[in-house]
């Protein structure tokens, strides 16, 4: 694996590098923040139509990566500049490219200094990439801290309120997680070089250490409270709720479509693979944890006054769904947990969209002030209850594909956890038609701004509607990429 | 003819598309007519296919989702029994368009009411149709989403779109145990079609089956409103009338019946599970008559009546005759489709008043609707020669034939029901029509579409007893032969005659006691009883105590107690606590000399003072 693949052009750096190279241009024409706007957009449509090419274009080569990139970067430390993708990188990067075009397109008229925020945009598509695409541990430790400092800058200054006190949470948080996660990098870096003789922080070599199951747990449990605390698992949930209630429209939708993501990824991508044992050992506690974070999140979300808090929650208790489906530990609850990775980064984008919308016309968060929407918005009323029925797993769309299969899977060796899980389905409901209620139905609240949907915003909302239509009536073309990396992935931790 | 077969479900569906994206920017007969016309389209397309129905058609248009060794298609199946519902569904549906054209004449927002009609159709049809259970699982929630968007259609109105929800969540809760039973047969089977599972229940052992068939009859319990999961059907009246009259008595409730027919090899193993069927149906049908004979307003009675001949399509299923069953379910059908247009009409009639009590005398107003009613209303309460006659009498033979206590006293309760059919039937019959008019609003004409799409439907529900006529009248029990059942009572001519005798004389009952109670308007009575049948035993507030609050309690302290106190707490508590830590550690560098001063001559006292001691120690 570790051998170079022959590539005439380094696709993938591209890919990378792409967005970044948009904040440099951005910085140079910042007088202008028409052409800045542009740029982003284009940027960000650039990156997909590479994913999109790619997509169409490449087999698996070599050991399942579709592309892969090696070079020496410091060679001291023998640290590698490597990427990587598999179908499920590379599904991951598409999502992440079509979420950041969503993003740029409804802060379109943000008008609190708006080239530095596109700028910090761009930088998080760089960020998200980076983490999806790196296979080197250092190279991946930055990528995943460059993705806090534009979050932390969009949450603290284009927020609400109470804007300060969700970004240093949101900060001090994943910051203290992804630490344990550098010194655990660090030692098993250590060891392995001490093992073999040979230096370097390549997954690939550093999967082959042979580490004590002490060791082995210590290293785990470092990597896995950086995970945990971006996937957000129960109960490290706690930062999620106040960033997504402060952030702004955008910073809302890379939050749940994307930054959650990384999580799952991490854990599947290094911590499973590194520590297999480890991993094994602590099934049986991720899927306790992820059981009880779904009912609770559900039941907290029911609750909620804050429509933004309430889909939040609802985002802790759907990633519960998708760390049972990890911790079942088969190829269909894998498949299903990727599948509802992806259904929903677009469902919950979709959803925090319309929250977004919802807050332009008529100001407020708060369900004691909102109802009666489709009154004088009927098709954006429209759209807020096609998403929110995906997101509580309507059959037919987005959410409910991942799910099932997460379901059979998990049923196939765990019957109670499923059977409990189905429960939490029912918690979805509830609470989702809370929220329709309290905003679409019901007696009219005047909003302030009567404008139903404009151009640009069918623009974002079309493909998002097609999308979780698509997603959930025939999400075959999805399953077929992830299979293979899904079959490698569950190999390499060695389990039955 | 496989196209043919799956224009039946793709024309609804269309539709629906149709008017959900481009409906409001149409002029305002289109809506209807597209709805209309898609739903007709369908139903020729299902009498095509009809004839294909005995050799069976099977097609599978393409794979939804495979992963590992599950596989779940968009596969069609179209047998005698989904054939038989399939005709009903699109003619019925088609019916009802129609009459909704009339109906929804002045609404503004009629594009949104067409499109969810027609995805309800689609959805519907795609239970009927569904060749594995995860398809059909696509249906049976697409039906729900349908229903819950046509119950809160009035939106406005908070209640209406509450009760929508209402329906949404507790019909959820039956699906709880659809799924689990869904996960289960694949996990022990490794296939979720049909037809496979039924071709291999025997290698199931008998305990799992039982589980597996009481889970089933979770799931048909919510969707066909029966007991425990029926509360919401009464309330499911908020919606529009043809709403009412389509989904909430024609088909979507009776998608219970249909699942537990179609998994019937399965479900007749286990002796248990049927015992349990019989028993949720009879209680039920008993139940909910009792509610019927209190309620006030005419919706709230037929939706009682509904849940109540639900539970009779429910004990046959029980007692193992799913030709009895599909009997009653498409007579049923069309009477009371005819009944809740109907009741429409008369709600229209009447100036949108609802309260029977405030009826009266209606019979003048309009003569072919008075006659279309009573026409149902006899089905309804079981009139000799009607095909609700014919229909129940075969499910109370079936009871009977079984010869044992437990199945007695099934028909007794069952003759109990019938005898409070018949007396609510025709309470119903001499409030809304007998004496003067007592009420309010002023009564307007009706739109004719209304009127003319009511004949077909009574003429059905009049003669629907010649689809199964028994032996004794001259029959064939064709229904039962063409959908190949051989599950029919074997009673001797003389207990035949008795059978008869008693449910004719249980009609007649039922009726002189009305005409004594009520064919002189007095005002109603207040009493215990009577309140408590009208509020439906007092259920609602029981679940609400029961359950609503306590999930409430349980929400609130998830999120006051653990979020909020301890989680957040915590983290407060320890973000304040640093934040005081460090706040006193900054006083020691606060810039004041003579503090370090202090501070220096302190330590260096300190050390001097250690090496000191060392040095005598």
């Amino acid at each position: 694996m570790t051998s170079e693949t022959a590539m005439n052009f380094p696709l993938l750096s591209l890919l990378l590098w792409l967005p970044l190279g948009g904040v440099l241009l951005c910085l140079i024409f910042r007088k202008s923040v028409e052409s800045c706007r542009l740029l982003a957009l284009a940027t960000n449509l650039l990156v997909l139509a590479i994913g999109l090419g790619i997509a169409f274009t490449a087999d698996a080569g070599s050991g399942g990566w579709l592309i892969y990139e090696d070079y020496s970067w410091i060679e001291q430390f023998g640290i590698h500049y490597t990427l990587g993708m598999d179908g499920l990188s590379l599904l991951l990067v598409l999502l992440t490219a079509f979420l950041q075009v969503i993003a740029v397109l409804i802060s379109w008229r943000i008008d609190y200094h708006p080239v530095f925020f596109f700028s910090l945009i761009l930088m998080l598509g760089t960020a998200f990439i980076g983490v999806f695409l790196a296979l080197d541990l250092i190279l991946f430790y930055l990528f995943w801290e460059l993705m806090l400092i534009p979050m932390f800058a969009l949450i603290g200054i284009w927020g609400l309120e109470r804007r300060v006190y969700a970004a240093v949470k949101f900060f001090l948080f994943t910051l203290s997680g992804s630490l344990l996660m550098l010194l655990a990098m660090i030692g098993l870096y250590l060891l392995h070089g001490e093992q073999t003789g040979v230096y370097t922080f390549a997954l690939e070599s550093l999967k082959q250490t042979e580490l004590s199951l002490t060791q082995e747990l210590i290293f785990y449990l470092c990597f896995m409270a950086a995970f945990a605390v971006k996937v957000p698992l129960f109960p490290f949930h706690a930062w999620l709720p106040d960033a997504h209630q402060q952030a702004p429209g955008a910073g809302s939708v890379d939050l749940a479509g994307l930054l959650l993501k990384t999580g799952v990824y991490g854990i599947i991508r290094f911590a499973f693979p590194l520590f297999p044992r480890a991993a094994e050992m602590s099934l049986p506690v991720l899927a306790i944890l992820a059981l009880f974070g779904l009912f609770y999140a559900a039941a907290v979300a029911y609750q909620q006054p804050d429509i933004k808090r309430l889909v939040a929650y609802s985002s802790v208790s759907h990633l519960g769904f998708v760390v049972l489906g990890l911790a079942a530990w088969n190829q269909t609850a894998w498949e299903g947990s990727m599948l509802l990775m992806i259904n929903h980064g677009v469902t919950s984008a979709a959803m925090f969209v319309m929250l977004a919308l919802v807050r332009q016309r008529t100001g407020s968060n708060e369900i004691s002030k909102l109802g009666g929407l489709w009154q004088s918005q009927p098709n954006l009323s429209a759209f807020f209850l096609l998403f929110s029925f995906a997101s509580l797993g309507l059959p037919g769309l987005a959410n409910f594909a991942g799910e099932i299969l997460i379901l059979v899977g998990t049923f196939a060796s765990k019957p109670l956890w499923a059977s409990i899980a189905v429960v939490g389905v029912l918690m979805a409901a509830i609470y989702m038609l809370r929220l329709v209620q309290s905003v679409i139905w019901g007696p009219c609240c005047e909003p302030f701004e009567k404008q139903d949907l404009v151009t640009r915003e069918w623009l974002v909302l079309i493909p998002l509607a097609l999308l979780v239509i698509w997603l959930g009536c025939y999400p075959q073309p999805l399953l077929d990429p992830i299979r293979e990396p899904v079959t490698l992935l569950l190999q390499q931790g060695g389990l039955p | 003819m496989v196209q043919l077969l799956a224009l039946i479900i793709l024309l609804p569906l269309s539709g629906g598309v149709i008017n959900a994206c481009f409906g409001r920017r149409l002029a305002r007969p289109f809506p209807a007519v597209i709805a209309s016309g898609a739903v007709i389209g369908s139903f020729l397309a299902s009498l095509g296919v009809l004839p294909e129905a005995q050799a069976g058609l099977r097609t599978v248009l393409f794979t939804w989702m495979s992963s590992g060794s599950f596989q779940a298609d968009v596969g069609l199946l179209f047998d005698p029994l989904a054939a038989a519902m399939v005709v009903m569904v699109t003619g019925v549906a088609s019916l009802i368009h129609i009459y909704a054209a009339g109906y929804m004449e002045e609404e503004r927002d009629h594009a949104r009411f067409f499109a969810l009609l027609n995805l309800f159709v689609f959805a519907m049809l795609t239970i009927i149709l569904a060749d594995n259970l995860l398809l059909m699982f696509l249906g049976w929630e697409g039906v729900g989403f349908c229903s819950y968007g046509l119950i809160g259609f009035w939106y406005r109105k908070t209640e209406n779109a509450d009760a929508g929800r209402k329906a949404f969540v507790v019909t959820r809760v039956g699906d709880l145990f659809f799924t689990i039973a869904v996960l289960w047969l694949f996990a022990l089977l490794g296939t979720i079609g049909i037809e496979e599972i039924n071709s291999r229940v025997l290698e199931l052992d008998p305990t799992t089956v039982t589980i597996l068939a009481l889970l089933l009859l979770g799931g048909a319990c919510g969707k066909s409103a029966q007991l425990p999961l029926m509360s919401w059907l009464p309330d499911a009246m908020a919606g529009p009338t043809p709403v009412s009259a389509l989904i909430h008595a024609a088909t979507m409730v009776t998608a219970g019946v249909y699942l537990l027919c179609r998994m019937f090899p399965l479900v007749s193993l286990s002796p248990i599970a049927m015992a349990a069927i019989t028993l949720v149906g009879t209680l039920t049908a008993l139940y909910a008559a009792t509610c019927a004979l209190a309620q006030r307003e005419i919706k709230r009675v037929l939706a009682f009546s509904t849940m109540s001949q639900v539970g009779y399509m429910f004990m046959a299923v029980g007692l193992g005759s799913v030709s009895a069953a599909i009997f009653h379910l498409l007579t049923h059908a069309f009477f009371k489709a005819l009944l809740f247009m109907g009741a429409g009409c008369l709600i229209h009639l009447a100036g949108h008043e609802n309260d029977i009590f405030q009826m009266g005398g209606m019979r003048k107003y309009s003569k072919p609707v008075f006659w279309l009613f009573i026409a149902g209303l006899f089905c309804l309460a079981g009139a000799p020669l009607t095909g609700g006659f014919f229909s129940k009498d075969l499910i109370l033979a079936s009871a009977y034939a079984k010869g044992d206590v437990f199945h007695w006293a099934i028909y007794g309760l069952g003759i109990l029901t019938a005898l409070f059919t018949s007396f609510y039937s025709f309470r119903l019959a001499y409030l809304v029509f007998a004496g003067e008019y007592r009420g309010e609003g002023h009564p307007h004409g009706l739109p004719r579409l209304m009127v003319w799409t009511l004949p077909p439907l009574a003429l059905f529900g009049l003669g629907g007893g010649l689809l199964n006529l028994p032996h004794l009248f001259g029959g064939h029990f064709w229904l039962s032969g063409w959908l190949g059942r051989e599950d029919l009572p074997h009673v001797s001519h003389h207990s035949e005659y008795l059978l008869i005798g008693t449910a004719v004389a249980v009609f007649l009952l039922g009726w002189l006691f009305a005409h004594l109670r009520y064919r002189k308007y007095s005002e109603p009575s207040r009493n215990s009883i009577g309140e408590f049948l009208l509020s439906a035993w007092k259920v609602d507030a029981f679940y609400d105590r029961l359950l609503v609050r306590p999930f409430n309690l349980f929400c609130r302290f998830c999120w006051q107690g653990g979020e909020e106190g301890l989680i957040n707490g915590l983290l407060d508590g320890l973000a304040s606590g640093s934040h005081g830590w460090s706040k006193s550690l900054r006083t020691l560098a606060d810039g004041k000399i003579p503090r370090y001063l202090q501070g220096f001559a302190w330590g260096f006292l300190l050390i001097v003072g250690w090496f000191l001691l060392k040095a005598v120690a």
